[in-house]
């Protein structure tokens, strides 16, 4: 007997937006898409579940979302569940989780759920609760929260590399333009450079346009050991490598140049190995574009180009269609939204139907290999790679 | 309308959920000298007495070698600024825009995140030094921000 391997059997999502549901009804919507992706499976057959989600406890005064959310999607599970929470990395956490699950024998199927409510009636509240993920006793009692956090990640780069504020623009000039074929993305109007250069300030470098958007959504996925995998589908999608790393916490704990992120360099390495490829055979990615200079960040440590220049890669179109690698075809966190314990699961909705040809119009062609990066702090990271064989 | 703040999200005097300013007494806080330093207008940390580790923020069992015998230590009077922004947008409720957040660096090798106060955006540059300036807090508590050194 070979290796125990683990693939998607299931993916469906919910529009991202300012949505008029409940936290549960999110659930409910991303439950039924999944399970309508895949007919061989009923919640009757799922015994493991899982629920991705940040901060149900102030946007919903919600917590135990673990058997709700199972309820809401019809699953009574008898071997695994749980909730996850990792911030803004929940999502590629939880898939993990289900991965080791099912690898340490606990079960053979797992159903996870990703989703956050995060449209709250008072819209200055969303902000007072982005404070919630960061240290509340020495940073957050300031009001930090990550755009300052990211803003500063861009200085330093653009002190240090000459990355330049119309290098970051293009970054969301691609992925606004990647979701007009996503009628799931939170913006699906296309964006062009003047666009993001003019659009309003918010902690400089960054304008609103560098910046992901707040939205509510879920996703879902069904993650299954091979040999049942191989019986729901003839086209499972593998998890070939994963990885997860935290250098530091809080923010101010983590290495001192921010403009470098090894802690991100080390874990995809971890990845690649596992999987038996390099960053030369990912053939399309959804990486944390929560700000645009992220996405370059994670294009020099996801080994995409040399350190430095992913403000070049991006202007090359290298990061786009045609390029060396399609990043974010979906739209990102910047034109689908960021519905933070969704996220995650999104992206692997991205591989499952990427990797089985049924992306549409922004199908990357003959795609094999495809990554994808959570990150929830700049030394905390969570890596999935996915294969169709 | 007047703008909401911080305080106006706490339904109840005894509800504590929105209010992100630390507990500071010793009935609630294990690091609470460090507030009653700050009072005195020092900024100040812990080391631990046995392997000498110092750390940002400050603990109650050293993270290097687990002993529970840590001393306060005063910070270098002056930090370096690394990277600062000027945030406004996105602002929660309770802070007011423009902030100055700047990231600062210290002689002993640690570095602090605060917004810099009574101080304009426009005089701010990497590598300024900066001095500690105590601000009050709701309900008696204080709060460690910092001003450009004049
Ligand atoms: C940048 C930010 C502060 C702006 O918030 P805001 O001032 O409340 O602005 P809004 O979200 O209301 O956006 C204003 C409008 O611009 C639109 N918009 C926002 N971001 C946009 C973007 N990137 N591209 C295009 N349009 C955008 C919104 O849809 C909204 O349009 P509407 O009024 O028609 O609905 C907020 O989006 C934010 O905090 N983003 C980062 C979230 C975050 O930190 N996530 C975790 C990352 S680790
Ligand atoms: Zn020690």
């Amino acid at each position: 007997m070979g290796q125990k391997r683990v693939a998607l059997v299931a993916a469906g999502i919910t529009k991202f937006g300012k949505r008029k549901a409940t936290f549960r009804d999110l659930i409910a919507e991303a439950g039924k898409a999944t399970f309508d992706s895949n007919k061989n499976i009923s919640p009757k057959d799922v015994k493991a579940f899982i629920i991705s989600t940040v901060y149900p406890e102030r946007s919903a005064f919600q917590g135990h979302p673990a058997p709700l959310a199972a309820e809401w999607c019809g699953v009574r599970p008898t071997e695994f569940h749980e909730r996850v929470e990792n911030q803004c990395g929940s999502g590629t956490s939880a898939i993990r989780t289900a991965y080791a699950a099912i690898m340490s024998g606990l079960t053979d199927l797992v159903m996870v759920v990703g989703v956050e409510k995060v449209m709250v009636p008072s819209h200055k509240e969303i902000f007072l609760n982005a404070m919630a993920g960061s240290d509340r006793e020495w940073e957050s009692c300031f009001g930090v929260t990550p755009p300052p956090l990211f803003a500063m990640v861009a200085q330093a780069h653009m002190q240090k590399f000459g990355t330049t504020e119309e290098q970051l623009a293009l970054v969301s000039v691609k992925n606004h333009n990647h979701s007009k074929t996503n009628p799931y993305a939170h913006h699906q109007k296309g964006a062009t450079l003047e666009q993001v250069m003019t659009s309003r300030l918010i902690a400089a470098p960054l304008k609103l346009f560098d910046c992901s958007t707040n939205t509510d959504g879920a996703a879902g996925v069904i993650v299954a050991l091979e040999e049942r995998a191989k019986s729901l589908t003839d086209k499972p999608v593998y998890i070939l490598g994963t990885a997860q790393i935290n250098d530091g916490y809080p923010w101010v704990a983590y290495p001192k140049d921010w403009s470098t992120w090894p802690s991100l360099r080390f874990a995809a390495q971890k990845a690649y190995e596992m999987a038996g490829i390099g960053p030369k055979d990912v053939d399309v990615a959804e990486v944390h574009d929560c700000f645009t200079i992220s996405e370059i960040i994670e294009y020099e440590e996801l080994g995409f180009c040399k350190k430095g220049e992913g403000g070049r890669f991006v202007e090359d179109g290298q990061s786009d269609y045609g390029g060396e690698v399609v990043v974010n075809p979906s739209g990102g966190l910047i034109a689908c939204g960021h519905p933070f314990g969704a996220t995650g699961v999104r992206q692997a909705w991205e591989a499952y139907i990427q990797l089985r040809d049924e992306a549409g119009t922004r199908q990357v062609k003959g795609a094999e290999i495809f990554l994808g990066h959570n990150l929830s702090g700049l030394g905390e990271h969570h890596i999935l790679i996915y294969g169709r064989s | 309308m007047k703008e909401k703040t911080t305080e106006d999200y706490i339904i109840d005097p005894d509800v504590y959920i929105c209010d992100p300013v630390p507990q500071q007494t010793p009935d609630q806080n294990m690091v609470y000298p460090f507030y009653d330093h700050l009072r005195d207008n020092r900024l100040t940390t812990t080391r631990c007495k046995d392997c000498g580790h110092i750390t940002w923020p400050p603990k109650i069992v050293c993270t290097e070698c687990m002993s529970d015998q840590l001393e306060w230590e005063d910070f270098p009077p002056t930090g370096k600024i690394y990277a600062f922004t000027v945030q406004v947008g996105g602002v929660p409720p309770g802070f007011q825009a423009p902030l100055v957040y700047a990231l600062i660096d210290f002689d002993n090798d640690l570095r602090i995140i605060s917004p810099l106060i009574d101080t304009d955006p426009d005089d701010v540059h990497v590598g300024d030094e900066v001095v500690l300036k105590v601000v009050e807090a709701p309900r008696d508590r204080v709060l460690f921000f910092f001003k450009l050194k004049k």
